[in-house]
């Protein structure tokens, strides 16, 4: 316990290793079961064990483990959350006046001490015999955690969320309790599938998910991240399979992993530059070799935060080196941080400094002076490469196409995953690497987000499933996300992020209650005046749908305003990138659009499927309850004081104070922020966007007053036709149906050539290599039967070299085998002739000579 | 004697004990006709106690640091390396006053008139296969139950089989390690053409003929290896303790016949440890200036031999890289495993894919690249070239196959590719930190890989029983009738695919790591390959394990007996994946040893 008060970030340790044994708990037990089963029958210790783990019906204990698992983490996030904004606070308050009375050391010290209580890591692979071999760049891949502001609340959300969801999946996941259950979705000869119910396995699935969502935000390295990544990247996998039985779902879960890969092969090769380059995969370590740092007595100076290029040039003492000039080929990698109290001056423009320079000259200069570098481009491809894995988990362009498929699963996972949590990892590690993104990395991850955004809001229009629907949302909110990143809006992006992982998951949730409470209907045009048969599912999906439309003092409002905020102040400054505001502007409308669109659909109106409206009823309180309290939290979650204020967010402060100081650098100050010199405000856009925040709210809430006002006419009040603008415009209609053809697209394009190219590897073996083989066989088989009359003493004697056992084994297989056998042994035999009569040449001409 | 010989004695154990155990199934009157039962008990017996006495046989090598601590051994740090330990043995066993510590390198004078030796040692290098191939003739043998053709002679061969592998990998004389390879060579070839499937004949000549080559060109290495007149590099320590020794027993006269004795003694050598410091010699020869080289001509005829010719290097390393290369396989060398794959029982496939395979990657690293390492490094592009070759063209290939076993063989070839590249990403200087991580990478690979395809093809081998069939697009809905059987294989696949967590991720990412300061496109191919890896991989799951099909709907799930060979090498690999240090901090100094003296880093 003393130990936990000293490092309190091991309550995360817990939190995130707490899931995991409920994952190994239902392993065993399932795995056991399943071992028992052929014998279930007996009276022995067989039929007892599995009588004991639920017999053929599937016992609800499971639930509970992982159920209690999750909400146990939650707790230990939450004591973890209270401590460490204790801390933070501590260490701002107590020691700002001390760090102007030392200058700075003081700040230092308690950092460190801060980072030490909420910190750690351990060596998982090394390579290298003594302890200077292991401090050398490239020597291990580590594991750790390193918890701030950011991690925190990540935690917090994760759990909370997970833990609501494992309550509702308890009810909605109720089918599977039954020792047969029915799966109108799959036909067999006999009628609708039969199958055994697996209600323990969806909640295994869940807790590997929860262990491995937990582990990618605790960790503190790239590498972690990786092992994480793919391992949230196989639940979902096997979750969207879960009801595998369908071709459709097992299709899906392919293509949501083979996606994935895609973007994980990205994610590969920016790990070997970084590794390759800066040698280690660390984030801290990263980024102190990207950045500039502070002088030693921790002020900042022109170039700190910044990438620092250059170009090659000699040095006085014609040593290789660089010269510092804004744009140049190479980028500097800053060695070794400076250590308190020495003199460092970090380098200025124009300054010549010596690279990768002798030993003797490290012998001379301390070790803050050591720099290497990495071509500039190479940087840009590392964070590019880490992007691509972030396209694909986020479902980004070009890589979005699996995330709709991925609803086959069922829906709180839908809810958790691909909504909340694991579909938001890619813009979390956005946001975490975000030092190591440079200028031209963040305009193409502002441009995937742009054209994601808008890409998915128009699919979003007509599509009549409505899980489709919230998953086009889902693809869209990220790429709002991704834009907000790429613009600068470091904080923005992930608030959103936070809001978001509320209202979806409220929204996806809503809409399983539906779907439960209508008997596994998905499609919207068999629903409609749902509104009285569950009013409380429709009145919180209502609070959803004006959340994510951004309706004032919604936490949606305040993210959204902030994320368009920022893009505004970006192309006012750059208005070359002017489309970078007008997309999430006119998309903001299509959200509004497409969201009220699917409500009223489902709720009001007349029932459009008497039978499905008949039999629809309102969810169990198991299912309502987590509605409520997400409802509550997507209201509320965002609040500040005061309310009204859109720029006045708890949450958003509490994720700003995350932010790495290369933001700072890189998008110029806020107007409070007094990081940089004075005077350079002016122009930044970072000043823009709080400038003219107020305006782009304005704007943006006209674009969805727009959008609410012509989804009001043409769903509720019918003034307008949707069948008359489908038939005015059938190609875009068409073309927005097949979701602009991405999936014809990459049928043609990848699919199918690769399957070709395999064809073709497999013909390659099976005609030229082997034909030439066969040729060569039969051809030394000929030789062989020629000398099949060979004396057979000889034969014999040799044998008998090889060894008795053989001789006996081949004597006899003879017996076994008529025909070709002989020339076989025959084989065999000469090649030890060969061996033999070699090897007495050779001695022969050695004793000779 | 039992003390100061503990390590010969305890390798040849674990080298002869499996072929010992077969002489009784020779003899008809211990094991007459119709005892089958027994005579597959007295095989697992055999297996059993040939892996617990392999155990100890870790246990002590792993322990083996403590002693030197205590000062019995040179090099606290250099414990891994078999060449200190060759060497110090070599002195050792020279000096007036013998003093034979347990340091797991033994020699025996076998044929003294060759300067032939029963030579075997131990290191991080070899005692890693040497456990897995003990444990998975544990686990094959198991698997070999359901053989119910000529039982006798399957298991007599079996063990004959083990102990050439094992003898393979503890071999350190070449005529030895020959041997042994040939040993391995023939029971194979009967086990594929006798109890194989229906197209056996084809595949066993194939695999036999492809075999063959490749035994014919190492012959030739060794044989041009042994002609070459070494005896120059032979270490001081060891030439003066011999002449010491000589003096002594008053043996010699003169200083002159002294000097003569021990040349002659090793002049011709199939000594590993020896041709690898020759082999080292040649490469800080050939990459010396003309001028310098003229110098060390003079002053040592020794170098005007052809060995330290660069076309004879070339011409050695391109014998000895293709004889093991076609083990491995390499593209183009490869067409043999899946045609010997696919008629092969399950067992030997496990045998085959688990261990044979290895033993080509272990020639690679132990012979080829530390005998001829100028060549080595000279060709160096070409043999990644070749590992990416079979990183891609095996995933492609695989993932047109219809034969379940088939995909696994050309599956098996692609993540074979890794150890290739793995070794060959050749770097000096302060990058060999680099190849380090691709070497150990290698190693780590193969380890993983024979966990891996030896559960898959096991894997398949349980449903053919049930089945009788292997073609994939038949299977479908196995996972509903057989739950534990698709979760277990779940596991194993995913291993397989390299996923994080499981054995196969390790060796894979280490190489990578390695490869992109060796070859930015090299690694970038092996990279993408990832993607076609998961396609096949699922595909394959998809098509067997998911779905509904009515007819598979009343398999039995899998047996005990089946669940006892495959769920050690579930553990095995989740245990690996997740703590790969239980491998890695043993078998690392050895490999950072071996890449340290390659790398010509001062002060190797």
């Amino acid at each position: 316990m003393e130990h936990l008060q000293h490092h309190p970030g091991l309550l995360y340790v817990v939190a995130t290793l707490l899931p995991l044994a409920s994952f190994l708990i239902l392993l065993l037990a399932g795995g056991l079961r399943a071992a028992v089963r052929p014998c279930r029958e007996s009276n022995g210790t067989c039929g007892a064990i599995y009588g004991m783990l639920g017999g053929d019906t599937p016992r609800k204990t499971g639930a509970y483990i992982a159920t209690v698992a999750i909400g146990l983490a939650f707790v230990c996030c939450l004591i973890g959350f209270i401590w460490h904004a204790k801390d933070t606070h501590h260490a701002h308050d107590a020691h700002a006046p001390a760090a102007s009375a030392q200058g700075g050391h003081g700040v230092n010290k308690a950092l460190h001490t801060e980072e030490h209580r909420w910190a750690g890591r351990m060596t998982w692979a090394a390579i290298g015999w003594t302890e200077s071999d292991l401090q050398k760049p490239g020597s291990k891949l580590e594991i750790g955690y390193k918890i701030d502001n950011l991690s925190s609340i990540m935690f917090l959300m994760v759990t909370f969320i997970a833990t609501l969801i494992h309550l509702f999946s308890i009810g909605y996941m109720a089918d599977e309790l039954q020792p047969i259950t029915e799966d109108h979705h799959v036909h067999t000869e006999d009628g609708h599938l039969h199958r055994r119910g697996r209600f323990g396995r969806f909640f295994m699935y869940l807790s590997l998910f929860c262990f491995s969502m937990l582990n990618l935000i605790l960790a503190d390295n790239l590498f972690q991240v990786f092992v994480s990544w793919e391992l949230v990247g196989i639940c979902s996998y096997l979750l969207i399979g879960f009801y595998y039985e369908r071709q459709s779902a097992s299709n899906a879960a392919n293509k949501a992993f083979i996606t994935n890969r895609v973007g994980d092969a990205g994610f590969i090769i920016g790990l070997l530059i970084v590794w390759t380059y800066i040698g280690s995969l660390n984030f801290d370590d990263v980024f102190r070799q990207v950045r500039a740092p502070k002088d030693s007595h921790g002020r900042p100076v022109p170039l700190t935060g910044q990438v620092v290029r250059g170009e090659p040039k000699l040095t006085d003492e014609k040593m290789p080196g660089l010269e510092v000039t804004p744009g140049g080929y190479d980028v500097l990698l800053f060695r070794k941080a400076p250590p308190p109290g020495s003199h460092y001056h970090p380098p200025e423009i124009e300054e010549v400094l010596p690279v990768d320079a002798s030993p003797e000259w490290y012998e001379k200069n301390p070790e803050e002076h050591q720099y290497s570098t990495m071509p500039y481009w190479l940087l840009v491809v590392a964070g590019l490469g880490i992007f691509l894995g972030c396209v694909g988990k986020s479902a980004q362009f070009p890589l979005q196409v699996w995330l709709p498929d991925a609803m086959e699963g069922p829906t709180p996972v839908s809810a958790l995953i691909h909504a909340a949590t694991m579909v938001a990892a890619g813009v979390y590690l956005v946001g975490r690497i975000y030092p190591l993104l440079t200028w031209d990395s963040r305009l193409v991850i502002a441009y995937t987000g742009a054209i994601t955004l808008f890409v998915a809001a128009t699919v979003a229009i007509v599509m009549t499933d409505i899980k489709k629907v919230l998953a086009y949302s889902t693809v869209s909110q990220l790429g709002y996300m991704m834009l907000a990143l790429g613009v600068g809006g470091w904080a923005a992006g992930l608030f959103h992020l936070l809001t978001h992982a509320f209202f979806k998951a409220l929204l996806f949730l809503g809409s399983g209650s539906v779907i439960y409470g209508c008997h596994h209907e998905q499609e919207m045009p068999k629903m409609g005046g749902l509104f009285k048969k569950m009013p409380i599912t429709a009145i919180t999906m209502l609070i959803g749908v004006l959340t994510i439309a951004g309706t004032p003092l919604f936490s949606g409002w305040y993210s959204k305003d902030a994320v368009i905020a920022h893009t505004f102040g970006f192309a006012y400054v750059h208005p070359r990138h002017g489309i970078l505001f007008l997309l999430p502007l006119i998309t903001a409308g299509i959200t509004t659009f497409y969201m009220f669109r699917m409500w009223f659909l489902t709720f009001t109106g007349k029932p459009r499927d008497h039978h499905v409206h008949e039999h629809a009823h309102e969810s169990p309180r198991l299912m309502t309850i987590p509605l409520i309290l997400l409802a509550i939290c997507s209201v509320g979650v965002a609040w500040g004081w005061p309310v009204w204020d859109a720029e006045a967010s708890a949450l958003e402060a509490h994720v700003h104070h995350a932010q790495h100081h290369a933001v700072v650098a890189d998008f110029g100050a806020m107007l409070n922020d007094t990081a940089l010199p004075a005077g350079k405000n002016e122009d930044t856009e970072r000043y823009w966007s709080q400038k003219l925040h107020g305006s782009a709210g304005m704007l943006a809430l006209l674009a969805a007053g727009l959008g609410f006002v012509f989804a009001f006419l043409t769903y509720k009040s019918n003034v307008l036709d949707p069948a008359d603008a489908k038939a005015q415009f059938p190609a875009v209609h068409r073309f927005l149906h097949h979701k602009w053809y991405f999936d014809e697209a990459y049928s043609v394009l990848l699919v199918r050539p690769a399957l070709a190219v395999a064809g073709w590897c497999s013909a390659f073996d099976a005609r030229v290599i082997d034909g030439f083989v066969n040729r060569f066989a039969s051809f030394s088989v000929w030789i062989a039967n020629g000398y099949g009359k060979f004396d057979n003493g000889i034969v014999d004697g040799l044998v008998n070299v090889i060894g008795n056992t053989t001789y006996r084994t081949g004597t006899w297989l003879r017996h076994v085998q008529t025909g070709y056998l002989r020339s076989y042994v025959l084989f065999l035999v000469l090649a030890l002739i060969g061996l033999y009569v070699l090897l007495s040449y050779f001695v022969s001409l050695a004793s000779l000579g | 004697m039992i003390d100061s010989e503990y390590d010969l004695i305890l390798m040849s154990l674990v080298i002869f004990l499996p072929a010992l155990f077969a002489l009784p199934l020779c003899v008809r009157w211990i094991f007459p006709r119709g005892s089958e039962e027994w005579m597959r008990w007295w095989a697992l017996l055999a297996t059993t106690v040939t892996f617990v006495v392999s155990l100890f046989m870790f246990i002590s090598y792993y322990y083996m640091p403590k002693q030197q601590a205590a000062g019995e051994l040179p090099g606290h740090s250099r414990s891994g390396l078999l060449n200190a330990r060759g060497d110090h043995l070599l002195a050792d066993e020279l000096s007036v006053q013998p003093r034979k510590g347990n340091n797991w390198v033994a020699r025996v004078a076998w044929i003294p008139k060759f300067n032939i030796d029963y030579y075997v040692g131990v290191d991080g290098i070899s005692m890693p296969l040497i456990l897995l191939t003990t444990v998975l003739s544990f686990l094959a043998l198991l698997a070999s139950w359901n053989i119910e053709k000529y039982v006798r002679g399957y298991l007599i061969l079996f063990l004959l089989l083990e102990t050439g592998m094992i003898g393979t990998f503890l071999a350190l004389d070449f005529f030895l390690f020959y041997i042994f390879w040939e040993v391995m060579l023939l029971p194979m070839y009967f086990l594929i053409g006798v109890w194989g499937g229906p197209r056996r004949e084809y595949a066993a000549i194939k695999f036999f003929l492809y075999t063959l080559l490749g035994s014919v060109f190492i012959l030739i290495a060794m044989l041009a290896f042994y002609f070459t007149d070494i005896h120059s590099f032979v270490p001081p320590a060891v030439a003066q303790s011999a002449a010491e020794q000589l003096k002594k027993s008053g043996a010699t006269q003169t200083e002159k016949e002294t000097q003569q004795k021990i040349d002659d003694r090793f002049r011709n050598s199939f000594d590993l440890v020896m041709l690898q410091r020759a082999g080292r010699a040649a490469a800080e020869f050939l990459s010396a200036s003309p001028e310098t080289q003229e110098k060390m001509k003079a002053g040592n005829p020794a170098y005007a031999q052809d060995f330290f010719k660069p076309a004879f290097q070339i011409a050695m390393f391109l014998l000895l890289f293709i004889g093991f290369a076609i083990k491995v396989p390499v593209f183009p060398f490869h067409t043999w495993l899946p045609d010997a794959h696919v008629e092969a029982p399950t067992p030997i496939s496990m045998i085959l894919a688990g261990v044979l395979l290895k033993l080509g990657g272990y020639g690679i690293i132990r012979i080829a690249y530390p005998i001829c390492p100028w060549a080595a490094e000279t060709l160096a592009w070409w043999v990644a070239l070749f590992g990416v070759i079979n990183i891609v063209y095996g995933a492609f290939a695989a993932m047109a196959q219809k034969d379940f076993k088939k995909l696994v063989a050309y599956s098996s070839i692609s993540h074979m590719g890794y150890v290739i590249l793995g070794i060959a990403v050749w770097s000096v200087g302060p990058k060999s930190q680099y190849w380090s991580w691709g070497m150990n990478g290698a190693m780590f690979q193969m380890i993983a890989h024979g966990i891996t395809s030896a559960g898959m093809f096991f894997l398949v081998g349980v449903i053919y029983d049930r089945a009788h069939h292997r073609n994939l697009d038949n299977f479908r809905g196995l996972y509903e009738p057989m739950p534990l059987y698709g979760g277990i294989s779940a596991i194993i696949f995913f291993a397989a695919l390299g996923l994080p967590g499981m054995c196969g991720f390790v060796g894979e990412f280490m190489v990578v790591l390695a490869t992109w300061q060796y070859n930015p496109v090299f690694s970038i191919l092996a990279a993408l390959t990832v993607v076609l890896t998961a396609a096949y991989i699922l595909w394959t799951l998809q098509r067997v394990y998911l779905g509904v099909n009515p007819a598979y709907k009343d398999f039995v799930d899998i047996t005990p007996r089946e669940l006892l060979c495959i769920v050690p090498l579930v553990v095995l690999s989740v245990l690996l994946g997740v703590m790969p240090n239980l491998l890695l901090s043993w078998m690392e100094p050895s490999v950072t040893g071996l890449v340290n003296t390659l790398a010509r880093l001062p002060g190797w």
